[in-house]
């Protein structure tokens, strides 16, 4: 079924079909898909996938029944369970939790830094059927976990959430994305960061090989403002990570870590684009990929400094380990600078493991595999070091283990 | 024999290294290799130690009643050889106290007698590092990285003593020492010499050899053994060089 057959057949259960406005973006964003004209070539969007695939599906989405947030006020802690990309509206003195509206969808759609030509996002605002809203409220500290739960086999989710750290407020964000069944996530995130605010956003994507997760953010960072961003993917099913990041004030940072485990036939995608708008501003991109079998991943990262950015300070980094002949990871760091005070670096690494160093750990009696499964481990001990959450670099060193017990 | 190596020929990337080479080292002895640069020593070493980039043209090599071509090189490690790196590998990230506490383990496991708990393994290491004028804090780095070359050095002969070798093969320690780290060194090599153990010391020069006295001196030129004697061969070669042995 081409798309706008899809679209109309499925129209009453997408959000905001009644709103003009929206409706006539939509059709807009019909026209790209119709063209057909999809430049694979130069579209890193497109890059290790058959975009036919994802085009051509059958939608299907069930409201949840039953979704939950409970806080623990004691500990500032939240959980969230959110069932099909949706979930409970919550209300209390530190955050608001509520459904998304048409005016949110504008915020979305009107965003230039995200690609126009991103037909991942472009499906996202097409379909969309889900997602929330939390707004963390002025001077609070608070955690929230989110475990991203999807309940039936061939199910499309198509969800668009907000985040906005009100000035001075700090939020440490846990998502788990575990799911287990024949399904298919497409993420929008948008973030905002006002005012000395802090995000600290882990995310822990662990799919079976029959689930695509598609997350794409934005975030954008005012005066003194962090952002900071952890993705740990384990997952056997195909994973896209795309973050595009602004920095719109001075004193702002962006910090941005990627790392991912693959074996068989899976595959990563992984983008960073981060825009320089201000001065005195940070930004550090860091992403590492383990691969083994026929696994392949790409890293494009693009750093853009504006002629007023003077004093940035923006480092990117990549680097991988390609555990066989056939695995393959593709990676194109890029700056852009228009501003002349400013320090910034860029460097990939990718290549088999260091059989020097392999030699010398099995010359002191360590087994190929036993000194192979340590300068893995090495490999991101830097990262894993630096989580300074027990609870997580517990999930994770777990999920480590069991990647490393198939590693031959 | 202890170690015996007969008619050795080995190559790398069609580069002939090593020519019937022919050494025989008996239990409790120390011998020193000499040779000008690129006459095969650190080749030799390596293939003792089983790196797998060399090919074995001909010859058989005997350790300890084994066939050492049927041992891969971490069975070498736990059967007790040891090699002191000549440029020791930095490996970032892999902590030295844990890595050395698998490494001794795993030579106990193999020779049936029981692991070292950590406690054990901590006063141990602590002990052996004292003596090497080790500071405790190194110990808590990662291996070899961010070391000056003397403090490789040391290091390697910190794991040679927790690892009690058999037969320790030193690839040219002294390069890159001064003479106090060269002397800490060599102390650390005498105190674990005994009537049991064997080393195949790798030099250019004698002044390694002022430290550790060797038992036999053997002159290595372009992949053989030229000449083999006393320390006498030692003392000829620090006044002529190699000059008249090519």
């Amino acid at each position: 079924m081409n798309i706008e057959d899809n679209y109309l057949k499925n129209k009453k259960n997408i959000f905001f079909s009644e709103n003009k406005d929206i409706q006539t973006h939509r059709e807009k964003l019909i026209n790209i898909f119709k063209d057909d004209r999809f430049d694979k070539k130069n579209n890193e969007s497109l890059k290790n996938i058959n975009l036919k695939n994802f085009i051509d599906f059958k939608y299907k989405y069930l409201i949840p029944e039953e979704t939950s947030v409970i806080n623990n006020n004691q500990e500032n802690c939240y959980s969230i369970v959110s069932v099909n990309g949706q979930c409970s509206s919550f209300k209390d003195d530190k955050i608001e939790i509520t459904k998304i509206i048409d005016e949110d969808y504008n915020d979305f759609s009107k965003n230039d830094t995200i690609e126009k030509n991103d037909h991942f996002v472009n499906l996202n605002s097409l379909f969309l059927n889900s997602g929330f809203k939390i707004v963390i409220k002025k001077n609070n500290n608070i955690k929230i976990k989110i475990s991203n739960i999807i309940t039936d086999d061939d199910l499309t989710i198509f969800q668009k959430n907000s985040y906005i750290c009100e000035e001075g407020s700090s939020l440490n964000l846990i998502e788990e994305y575990e799911n287990k069944n024949n399904s298919s996530s497409n993420i929008l995130n948008v973030i905002k960061l006002e005012k000395n605010s802090q995000l600290n956003h882990f995310l822990i994507q662990d799919n079976s090989p029959n689930h695509n997760l598609i997350i794409t953010t934005h975030s954008s960072c005012k005066k003194g403002s962090t952002y900071t961003q952890k993705v740990y993917n384990f997952s056997e099913g195909y994973v896209r990570n795309f973050h595009y990041s602004e920095l719109i004030e001075a004193n702002s940072e962006a910090d941005l870590q990627g790392i991912f485990f693959l074996k068989d036939n899976n595959t990563s995608n992984n983008k960073t684009f981060v825009k320089h708008l201000a001065e005195d501003c940070k930004s550090n991109q860091v992403y590492k990929g383990i691969l083994n079998d026929r696994s392949k991943a790409t890293y494009f990262s693009n750093t853009h400094v504006d002629q007023v950015a003077q004093k940035t300070e923006g480092y990117q980094l990549s680097k991988g380990i390609l555990l066989s002949d056939n695995a393959s990871y593709f990676s194109k760091p890029e700056l852009k600078i228009y501003a002349d005070d400013v320090k910034c670096s860029h460097g990939s690494t990718i290549g088999p493991i260091d059989e020097n160093a392999i030699f010398y750990l099995r010359s002191r009696g360590m087994s190929k595999i036993a000194a192979t499964k340590i300068l893995i481990s090495s490999f991101i001990n830097e990262e894993l070091s630096s989580i300074d959450n027990e609870q997580m670099s517990e999930i994770i060193q777990k999920k480590l283990i069991r990647y490393l017990s198939k590693v031959k | 024999m202890f170690l015996e190596i007969k008619d050795l020929s080995v190559k790398i990337e069609n580069k002939n290294i090593l020519k019937s080479l022919n050494l025989n080292i008996n239990k409790g002895e120390v011998h020193a290799i000499m040779g000008p640069n690129g006459s095969g020593k650190s080749t030799l070493a390596n293939v003792l130690a089983g790196k797998e980039d060399y090919e074995i043209l001909n010859g058989r090599i005997n350790f300890k009643d084994n066939d050492l071509f049927d041992l891969n090189i971490e069975e070498r490690a736990q059967e007790g050889m040891f090699l002191a790196f000549q440029y020791p590998v930095e490996i970032p990230g892999v902590n030295i106290t844990p890595f050395l506490h698998s490494a001794i383990n795993s030579k106990r496991k193999r020779m049936n007698e029981e692991e070292i708990d950590n406690l054990s393994f901590a006063k141990l290491l602590k002990s052996k590092a004292s003596d090497l004028g080790i500071n405790i804090d190194m110990l808590k780095r990662s291996v070899n990285t961010g070391f000056s070359g003397g403090e490789k050095k040391r290091y390697e002969i910190l794991q040679m003593s927790i690892l009690n070798p058999d037969l320790a093969i030193l690839d040219e320690t002294d390069s890159g020492l001064d003479i106090d780290a060269l002397k800490i060194v060599t102390d650390g090599v005498n105190k674990l010499k005994t009537k049991d153990n064997s080393f195949l010391i790798i030099t250019h020069y004698q002044k390694l050899l002022d430290y550790i006295k060797p038992d036999y001196v053997h002159v290595m030129v372009n992949g053989s053994i030229v000449k083999s004697g006393g320390s006498e061969i030692a003392a000829e070669i620090e006044k002529d060089g190699f000059q008249k042995f090519q």
